[in-house]
């Protein structure tokens, strides 16, 4: 029995450690709903700081091309989300109409995207600091950098 | 005594089980209310931050852009955006005419008017009209008023009639211009705006379309 408690202590321990240390800049949510024949579902649920961690491991000729790719749209992005951080709650964009609605707004730190219309739902939500760190690795993973 | 020692010994035994049964009933609880603790965590986060209000300083100056449409469908648009923004952002723009947050201008696109020199000449004007035009088509007013420019525009036409305004402070046009011949320095016109108070630049009424552009310290739109 003590035994038992040691090591659920120990795994507890690490477990809390790991959790913290993932969830510690929140979760990337992404919830695609297409209403129609075909259409896709997708229901997404990531931690953020997992997917700066994850950018590490990607092989670095696939990071220069997403890089190149990007290239031009970079700097904006990062500018806009580094200026957006100093303002972690504002609307930003909201479109309605009799049967559509578009928001784009910052909520708690994080870009939320809302789009709710008769054939399809889309929401998304990414902390800006996740995205802050994703654009960053981009642009240090150029080749021009 | 020995009796004594026994029984002694045995009620350590026994005090020994229950202490060492009772530790770990206590590690067991207390790792799973680590394992527990960062989902409390991170929903006392989002609750948190759910709660907070905008850090946003009252000296943040917000562009704001309203769209109503009353036509079938009632469309609505309304964009927000902060001016600091803006400012930082438009350097990073490179494309076409733009780069380094100036737009370059040619001269076919002003007809051979000397911009510059007309802008110099409205700055040092005194205030008042400067044009003003009224037919049974249409009514246009350019004025200089309280060191702001003035546009008035009213069409009569069709019986839709559309009444167009800009109010745009002469601190903004000298900004705009401030830059090189032939290009406009957009970002130094967002500074210059960003200085002034609150003040409403553009107003368009239609028949079925209503938008307004105006400058404020809120950053949601009323």
């Amino acid at each position: 029995m003590m035994l038992l408690a040691k090591a659920a202590l120990g795994l507890g321990g690490t477990l809390v450690l790991a959790g913290a240390y993932t969830m510690r800049e929140g979760v990337i949510r992404v919830d695609v709903d297409e209403y129609r024949s075909g259409g896709s579902h997708v229901h997404m649920w990531v931690p953020a700081a997992a997917v700066s961690m994850a950018m590490h491991f990607v092989p670095s000729k696939h990071m220069r091309r997403a890089s190149e790719q990007a290239r031009e749209a970079l700097p904006v992005l990062h500018a806009i989300i580094k200026e957006l951080r100093k303002y972690p709650d504002a609307d930003l964009v909201e479109v309605v109409d009799d049967d559509q609605h578009v928001h784009v707004r910052t909520h708690g730190g994080k870009l939320q995207i809302d789009v709710d219309a008769p054939d399809e739902k889309v929401h998304v939500l990414c902390p800006l600091s996740a995205l802050d760190d994703v654009t960053s690795q981009l642009e240090e993973r150029s080749p021009a950098a | 005594m020995s009796n004594l020692s026994r029984r002694m010994s045995s009620r350590k035994d026994v005090m020994s089980n229950c202490s060492r049964g009772l530790l770990a009933k206590s590690t067991l609880a207390a790792t799973a209310l680590l394992l527990l603790a960062p989902f409390g965590v991170v929903a006392q986060s989002s609750s948190g931050s759910s709660k907070s209000s905008s850090t946003s300083s009252s000296s943040d100056r917000w562009l704001h852009v309203r769209v109503i449409s009353s036509d079938a469908k009632g469309e609505t648009v309304r964009v927000n955006v902060p001016l600091e923004l803006a400012e930082k952002v438009l350097p990073t723009i490179n494309k076409d005419r733009i780069h380094g947050g100036k737009v370059k201008i040619d001269n076919a696109h002003v007809n051979d008017v000397d911009l510059r020199a007309l802008v110099e000449a409205i700055r040092t004007a005194k205030d008042g009209e400067f044009v003003t035009v009224q037919s049974n088509d249409s009514d246009v007013r350019v004025a200089k008023q309280n060191n702001h420019l003035i546009v008035h525009v009213l069409d009569k036409q069709n019986s839709k009639r559309s009444e167009v305004e800009v109010k745009v402070p002469m601190k903004v046009i000298d900004a705009l211009f401030s830059a090189g011949k032939d290009e406009l320095d957009l970002v130094a016109a967002l500074h210059a705006l960003s200085a002034q108070g609150d003040t409403e630049l553009v107003s368009v009424k239609d028949h079925e379309n209503t938008v307004r552009v105006w400058l404020d310290s809120k950053n949601v739109t009323d």
